[in-house]
């Protein structure tokens, strides 16, 4: 995974990346000239107000949706070269996502979730696996439970297991915390932290809580779709 | 993936939409029940006709020649299980011990006449126990000689005791040929009489019994066969019980195509309620599409899970579908027992299951195909901004889906149809109304967005808004309610006119009586003893006897010979060269008689004849040859100036050969009269009446066979009137549950109308306005559809010449908007009972 890149050359790229939505007729810009180069293993938190282009960055990021202008590389290839289907094949084998509203698939179980994206790579000892992650996020007992089944934290937890259990190089999260209470929040983002931790996954995170971007190597700040602040910590948190 | 990663989660998928999936299986399987049932149904129906028709023939196959019949039909039939009766038809003189003799037209038979129909014979007796010294006389017989059952009469030098009188006979159709009442002998008692060296007028027959029931195509394989095997087929003339009667044969025909609509429709019906169901459905599963799309499924690889679950409830839907369609002949049983009199009982059709289940998964994947597309255009940003913009599918599905889904309803179109020019047309007719509704569709759209809706109201607005909203399905809709619509009409207008041609097809004053053998000095007479009888509609021709000597200076022998030289399966004509000719005159064109070719009566130089136009094929002539007659020993020279088609199903008198006025009066003739009798009574007095004054005079009785033909037509009729609505009723459940199926994704936008303070009655006044609007523009451009699919169909296919209503227009746009209205708020019952937040939060 990892070991494919050297590690001065960035694990993810936004060059000149601008992103105009068609608002009613008006083009409206979400992204304005973007540069930001993110390194392997590195902890990234992206910040600003609402609308100020956080969730639509990391879709293009993910390749889930295409810049206007600019270039997004991922790995070193660029995302715009790519089809609808070579992107998806890119996406299951290296990207991970988190999501502030779980995005779960109501119709599977807890284990079915994680198995998915397991199944999708043809990873043998799929069903193991994706039990193992389930006990590492605390869900050993409820891998047959539906999502509706669950609470809030718990279906954030079977998120993380899901996103996780493939061991991507990079993980995406929008808002992790965002839907969850405080003291639940705080315990999410732990065990977030903890697993990347282990695993060395490059993570972004977007957030507007300077509390959960505290613990970031990196702080990004956007405003009105462009980038006003690119700040390093020396120790992470 | 792993194959068995698909199914796990085509699993996982059925067991997530259980409800709405268990309504997908049952549209399918109403569907399919419709094409077994429906081909179940007219294989039953069908063969009670076939036998039906049997007794009209006496028999499968009848062979005759005026000639003793050739010895190789004995080798051709030696491979194929049957039996044969052997009948001999000859006029001949009977006389009574007294002065009183006339001509009769003598009936040989053996023991085995009639192998179907009933001979009724008065005392009751059969075949089998006519003995070698005795005879039954035709009524007329008896009255024309003075006799009863007792009395001795002689034909043909010898004397036979009259043991029964003949009161029916299930083969005397062919009236026209007859010389005289009949009277049957058996084989034994012909050979004692001094008439077996006759040649003259001497009918040769053999009837076949065939094991199994033989449909049409198979009988006329075996007239082929029998063609082939014998060295000069053209003096033989072969019947097939399918062909006995014009008008049943016709009304067979049309009930064939008929159903052959029906099934095709029905299966239709079905495609269109899984397509509305797929759309549905898929429409709720956006959200799971996205995920799966984030997490690096491709398109493709969702869109086959989604075929893969269709496929599993396909054939559940099917299979149950082929059990309930292979259990509806019996409950048609039960309740119309008269539909199935006489069949075999082969209710079961194995092979109709296994087609209609084949066929049923044909349309259920080609029609699921373009909702399917769907999955290509959910962006996978949608799990971040539920607003994302759709992506365009590629190029290849976007094309590929509808040209796939062409192509299954052109392949169930031939499976049902069995033509491939005949399902290209009915699949091109579709695509040009699927378009049509398309643009239909899309001005509704244009329109609704365009109109000023501040003056109308807040419920009328909202409607026009909700059917103009961007991106709500509006079109696909309003296609496929329009696709059902068309269909349930069609159904409709063509039930309704095949059921009146049916109920016409017997004219109310087909003639009851026919009377041979009149002479000219006796017709006048005759005439005033119908109209003492209160006879109806009489109908007296001049029939003058005659024989073809040339065609265009060539004589009849050499044409034989030369065609017998050429000779190939077409090598019909010997009946109708050597034929006795019976030609008649008129000044013009007789009722239910159509030119079409040249004009009547037009050279004033020439003596013209009309011919029939399939007796003009037999005879290989057409407009501008001409026809030299021998006419008892005079010459006469006719030019063929124009040929007609004659419905011979009108019952009433018609010729093959018409000749001008002006030729024919002064050569010996007799007429030929029909007339209708009512009550029934009065053929009776009028029987005695013509044996007492006119004993030469035939009176043939033929309303046995009219009551016959009018069972079975009626019969028919109720075939088509239970298939019909047995149609119309599950298109209008497939189509209410595709109406339902949009409306279950509205709850979301039920709750927040309930939320922003609309009562449950607002929203659903609103709800109904919608649908109702959909309802109208589908029903408007659906039924247009199907005034032009049932002409087409009438006029076309069933060659009836009928004018589809009008009105149907607006009634089924109106009636449309009301079960659309209708079944669009049952189905959103739940959501508009559920309180609101409980559908907010999910």
């Amino acid at each position: 995974m990892n070991e494919s890149q050297t590690s001065n050359e960035p694990q993810l790229e936004c060059r000149g990346v601008s992103k105009v939505l068609d608002s009613g007729g008006r083009p409206l810009t979400v992204l304005d000239g973007i540069d930001l180069a993110i390194a392997p293993g590195e902890l990234v938190a992206i910040l600003g107000p609402s609308g100020s282009g956080k969730s639509t960055l990391l879709g293009l990021m993910a390749g889930l949706d295409r810049p206007t202008s600019g270039s997004v590389r991922l790995g070193g290839r660029a995302l715009e070269a790519l089809s609808e289907d070579e992107l998806a094949r890119l996406r299951r084998r290296r990207v991970g996502f988190v999501f502030q509203s779980f995005q779960l698939l109501a119709n599977l179980t807890a284990r079915e979730n994680v198995l998915l994206p397991l199944e999708l790579c043809g990873v043998p000892d799929a069903r193991a696996r994706a039990e193992a992650t389930l006990a590492e996020v605390g869900l050993a007992e409820r891998v047959h439970h539906y999502p509706s089944q669950l609470s809030g934290g718990e279906q954030q937890r079977v998120a993380l297991a899901r996103a996780f259990a493939p061991g991507p190089d990079l993980l995406l999260a929008d808002e992790p915390t965002g839907n969850l209470d405080a003291e639940t929040g705080a315990r999410i983002l732990a065990l977030l932290l903890d697993m990347r931790a282990r695993s060395g996954t490059t993570l972004v995170l977007v957030t507007h809580d300077p509390q959960v971007a505290s613990r970031a190597d990196r702080e990004v700040h956007l405003a009105g779709g462009r980038i006003v602040r690119d700040e390093r910590r020396e120790v992470p948190a | 993936m792993k194959a068995s990663a698909v199914l796990a989660s085509i699993a996982r998928e059925i067991r997530a939409a259980r409800g709405r999936l268990v309504f997908f299986a049952g549209c399918l399987a109403i569907g399919v029940a419709a094409v077994v049932g429906v081909s179940a149904l007219v294989a039953a129906v069908e063969s009670s006709l076939r036998a039906e028709s049997r007794d009209l023939l006496a028999a499968d196959v009848r062979v005759s020649a005026r000639r003793p019949l050739p010895d190789e039909l004995v080798d051709f039939f030696a491979e194929i299980p049957h039996e044969r009766t052997n009948v001999t038809e000859l006029a001949a003189m009977a006389s009574s011990g007294g002065d009183d003799s006339r001509l009769v037209e003598l009936k040989v038979v053996d023991g085995a006449y009639p192998f179907y129909g009933e001979l009724v014979l008065d005392p009751p007796s059969s075949t089998a126990n006519l003995a070698a010294d005795e005879a039954w006389l035709a009524p007329d017989a008896l009255g024309g000689l003075r006799l009863a059952v007792g009395d001795s009469v002689s034909i043909g030098g010898v004397d036979f005791r009259v043991a029964a009188a003949v009161i029916d006979e299930p083969d005397r159709l062919d009236f026209a040929l007859s010389l005289g009442p009949r009277v049957f002998l058996s084989a034994d008692g012909f050979a004692r009489t001094n008439l077996t060296g006759t040649r003259n007028r001497v009918q040769h027959r053999a009837l076949y019994r065939l094991e199994g029931d033989r449909t049409h195509d198979e009988l006329e394989e075996l007239e082929d066969g029998i063609r082939d095997a014998v060295p000069d087929p053209s003096w033989l003339r072969i019947s097939t019980h399918t062909e006995a009667q014009p008008t049943v044969r016709r009304a067979l025909g049309r009930v064939e195509d008929y159903l052959g609509l029906v099934a095709l429709l029905s299966l239709l019906l079905g495609g269109i309620g899984v397509s509305q169901i797929v759309r549905a459905w898929l429409a709720g599963r956006t959200q799971a599409v996205g995920v799966m799309r984030c997490l690096g499924f491709r398109a493709r690889e969702i869109a086959a899970l989604y075929l893969g679950n269709i496929a599993v409830l396909a054939l559940l839907g099917c299979l149950i579908g082929g059990v309930l369609g292979a259990l509806l002949p019996f409950a048609v049983r039960a309740l119309a027992p008269d539909l199935f009199q006489g069949t075999g009982g082969a209710l079961l059709q194995p092979w109709a299951v296994v087609r209609g289940v084949g066929l049923g998964l044909l349309v259920a994947v080609a029609f699921c195909l373009p909702p399917l597309t769907a999955v290509w255009r959910v962006p996978p940003a949608t799990v971040l901004r539920a607003e994302a913009v759709p992506l365009p599918a590629p190029r290849v599905v976007r094309f590929g889906a509808p040209v796939l889904l062409g192509l299954g309803v052109l392949l169930s179109a031939r499976a049902q149809g069995g033509e491939w020019l005949h399902a290209a047309i009915f699949s091109g007719g579709l695509l040009v109304l699927t378009l049509l509704l398309w643009g239909g569709a899309r001005l509704a759209i244009t329109v609704s967005a365009r109109l000023p809706r501040g003056r109308l109201g807040p419920t009328l607005h909202h409607g026009l808004a909700a059917l103009a909203r961007p991106n709500q399905g509006t079109t696909g809709a309003v296609v496929a309610l329009g696709l059902g619509v068309m269909v349930v009409l069609s159904m409709l207008l063509v039930e309704r006119e095949l059921g009146r041609a049916l109920r016409d097809a017997l004219p109310e004053d087909a003639p009851s009586v026919f009377l041979v053998d009149v002479q000219r000095d006796q017709w006048e007479g005759v005439r005033s003893a119908l109209e003492d009888e209160g006879a109806l509609s009489i109908d007296g021709v001049p029939v003058v006897m005659a024989r073809l000597r040339a065609i265009g200076g060539e004589t009849v022998e050499e044409v034989m010979h030369r065609r017998r030289s050429e000779r190939g399966r077409g090598s019909r004509s010997g009946w109708a060269l050597t034929r006795e000719q019976r030609l008649t005159w008129q000044a013009e064109l007789p009722r239910g008689n159509t030119l079409v070719a040249g004009t009547l009566w037009s050279d004033p130089e020439r003596k013209e004849v009309s011919l029939e136009e399939g007796y003009a094929e037999e005879l290989g002539v057409t407009v501008g040859d001409s026809l030299a007659f021998d006419v008892q020993g005079v010459p006469v020279e006719l030019l063929v100036t124009s040929l007609r088609s004659v419905d011979w199903a009108s019952f009433a008198i018609n010729f093959f050969l018409l000749v001008e006025p002006g030729v024919l009066e002064e050569a010996p003739h007799m007429r030929l009269a029909a007339a209708r009798l009512e009550p029934p009574e009065a053929e009776v007095t009028l029987q005695n009446r013509i044996a007492r004054d006119y004993p030469n005079v035939t009176l043939l009785r033929i309303r046995p066979i009219l009551e016959k033909l009018a069972a079975v037509l009626d019969r028919i009729a109720l075939g088509v009137r239970a298939l019909g609505s047995f149609t119309i009723a599950t298109g209008l459940v497939i189509l209410s549950g595709a109406i339902g199926a949009t409306a279950l994704r509205r709850s979301r936008e039920a709750a927040l109308l309930k939320t922003l303070g609309i009562t449950r009655a607002g929203v659903m006044r609103l709800f109904a306005v919608e649908y109702s609007l959909i309802g109208l523009a589908a029903g408007l451009v659906g039924a247009a559809g199907a005034l032009v699919l049932a002409n087409a169909f009438l006029e076309y296919v069933l060659e009836l010449e009928t004018e589809v209503p009008l009105t149907a227009l607006p009634l089924a746009a109106l009636a449309t908007a009301a079960m659309a209205a209708a079944s669009g708020l049952a189905a959103s019952q739940r959501a508009l009972q559920t309180r609101p937040l409980e559908t907010l939060r999910g």
